[in-house]
């Protein structure tokens, strides 16, 4: 009877199990995590988790009995330390070691850490552990600084300002997710937190921190001095690839895998943030971060495991709220082609789309779900639109589709 | 007391108004709930998805699966049961459509 091992504890092997016994695999499935939680989701832990407004079970990836009735071993706690892909073995960091047919690695991503900005005034966030000790400290009238006006960043000051807490974002860049979401974006992310009391230091780098009786001292390239009860360093990520770097596998700020999640090692998987993926539709190889993606790529694997191969060609989708407001993408927003703003900036209810060659090739919408919902079904079939149209709100995207019409009149009954 | 099985049952809008392929949400008793024709047949819903309480009536209906506008969750609206992810469904409720073409919808 054949054996899979599935290495880490987020969404993506999570998905993976899950797809393997739906598909009737009877055989052996081990899920290893260095956490010593359930696999659980990652996006509640800058939101309501830690808002408080949704406790641990309402986000794990399945319930703590699932695994037990679909025969799939927990070893939590516990670190895959060595991967030898010559003879189809990990060791793990209690000594153990296992024998696959096949690996998944789904090691996801660590916080980015910067040197001198350590201690116990401190925070990452990546983990339930990180969101918690961040939650206890969220009290009203403190100061919080957050290094970062990325998704992380913008998140936490959201729920830090909802509760009361003093928040200053220093975002080196001019505006904050400008260069992933675009100027307009920009602009409204940090007027809406202005309106909410929250300082966006734009352009502006912390260069060093010491620690006083009372808190921390943060010195700004320009010479000035920020003082604050707790620091939060939200800059960015670290693939954890070293496991399979070291295994001899082929990385490259990531593990590197072709369509099919397939790693350069034979039998080894690789899904979710970590991995590195050849996308038909992007030409070329991408990682993204995205809770929707790790669970496609683990459910995917799960086919692919079981012979079901066909290459995963699905869009990329996330979100982010901050305050009751939501930002939503799909597919490539990374600057190819034409830009085309739909809707009211000023409203703060609009859509960028990138075009190229008359085809919707991705787009980013703030609170405007339905431009979402209906441009995920025209980017799934063939199209031909312009600018103009796009920008037209009165112009339904959904007219874009094949026979919408047709379907339409028919359905009278 | 009178017969509580069909004080129940609300009377909730006209089976022709609900477009066969279209869902509409209904106010009962303070309740939001979603109404679902497919192919005819009328479902009925708490119209509050099972991830984060998004209004369903938001997302998109096609065929049997109705999409949420919030995170995407997929739903088959003829069961109720989540299809990405699977581990989760909708909450429903008894639906029914009289002989005068009124949909009755029962919280239960
Ligand atoms: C605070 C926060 C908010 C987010 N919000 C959103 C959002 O709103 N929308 C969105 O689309 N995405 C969001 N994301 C991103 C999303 O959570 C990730 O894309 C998702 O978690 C990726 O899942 P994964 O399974 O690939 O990796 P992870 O969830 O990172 O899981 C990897 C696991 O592997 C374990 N591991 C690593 N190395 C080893 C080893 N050697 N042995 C054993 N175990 C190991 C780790 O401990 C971890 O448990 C957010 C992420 C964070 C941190
Ligand atoms: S609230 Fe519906 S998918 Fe999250």
């Amino acid at each position: 009877m054949s054996r899979f091992v599935l290495v880490g504890g987020g969404v993506a092997t999570a998905a993976t199990a899950t797809g393997l016994r739906e598909e009737g695999f009877d055989g052996g499935i081990v899920l290893v995590a260095a956490e010593p939680h359930l696999p659980y989701e990652r996006p509640p832990l800058s939101k309501e988790y830690l808002a408080g407004t949704v406790d641990r079970p309402s986000f794990r990836a399945n319930p703590e009995a699932w695994y037990a009735d679909h025969d799939v071993e927990l070893v939590l706690g516990t670190r895959v330390d060595e991967l030898v892909p010559a003879e189809h073995r990990v060791r793990l960091s209690d000594g153990r070691s296992l024998g696959y047919d096949a690996l998944v690695l789904g090691t996801g991503v660590r916080a980015r850490t910067l040197d001198g900005f350590s201690g116990e005034r401190v925070h990452a966030l990546r983990t339930l552990a990180d969101s918690e000790r961040l939650r206890g400290r969220l009290t009203a009238g403190r100061h919080l600084v957050i290094l970062g006006g990325g998704f992380i960043g913008c998140e936490v000051a959201a729920v830090a300002a909802g509760r009361g807490v003093r928040v200053t974002v220093f975002e080196p860049e001019p505006l904050p997710l400008g260069r992933v979401l675009g100027a307009e974006f920009g602009r409204a992310v940090v007027d809406i937190h202005a309106e909410q009391g929250v300082e966006f230091r734009t352009g502006q780098v912390v260069t060093a921190m010491t620690e006083t009786s009372s808190g921390l001292a943060l010195t700004t390239r320009d010479g000035g001095v920020v003082e604050c009860d707790e620091l939060l360093v939200g800059v960015g990520s670290v693939p954890n690839a070293e496991l399979a770097a070291a295994a001899g596998l082929e990385v490259d700020r990531g593990i590197l895998t072709d369509e099919f999640g397939r790693t350069s090692a034979p039998d080894v998987h690789a899904i979710g943030d970590v991995a590195v993926r050849h996308h038909p539709e992007h030409g070329g190889p991408v990682r993204v971060e995205h809770h929707d993606t790790a669970v496609k790529h683990g459910r995917h694997t799960a086919r692919v495991l079981l012979g079901h191969a066909e290459p995963f060609t699905e869009q990329h989708f996330f979100w982010s709220s901050q305050y009751d407001h939501m930002i939503q993408s799909l597919g490539r927003i990374d600057g190819e082609g034409e830009t085309v703003i739909r809707g009211s900036v000023e409203d703060r209810s609009f859509t960028r789309f990138s075009l190229v060659d008359g085809r919707i090739a991705g787009m980013v919408a703030l609170d405007r779900p339905r431009d979402l919902l209906a441009t995920r079904k025209v980017m799934a079939v063939p199209h031909r639109v312009t600018a103009d149209q796009l920008a037209d709100d009165d112009f339904p995207l959904k007219s874009l589709l094949p026979k919408a019409g047709a379907r339409r009149s028919e359905a009278r009954r | 007391m009178g017969d509580t099985a069909t004080q129940q049952w609300h009377a909730v809008m006209a089976a022709d108004d609900l477009w066969e392929g279209e869902m509409e949400a209904v106010d009962v008793e303070g309740t939001s709930v979603l109404l679902v024709n497919h192919d005819g047949d009328v479902f009925a819903y708490k119209n509050r998805c099972p991830h984060q309480e998004w209004p369903l009536n938001d997302g998109d209906l096609d065929e049997k699966e109705l999409t949420c506008a919030n995170h995407l969750w997929v739903f088959d609206v003829t069961t109720g049961k989540g299809l990405n992810p699977a581990n989760c469904a909708l909450i429903g409720y008894q639906c029914r459509v009289d002989d005068d073409g009124t949909i009755l919808v029962n919280l239960g």
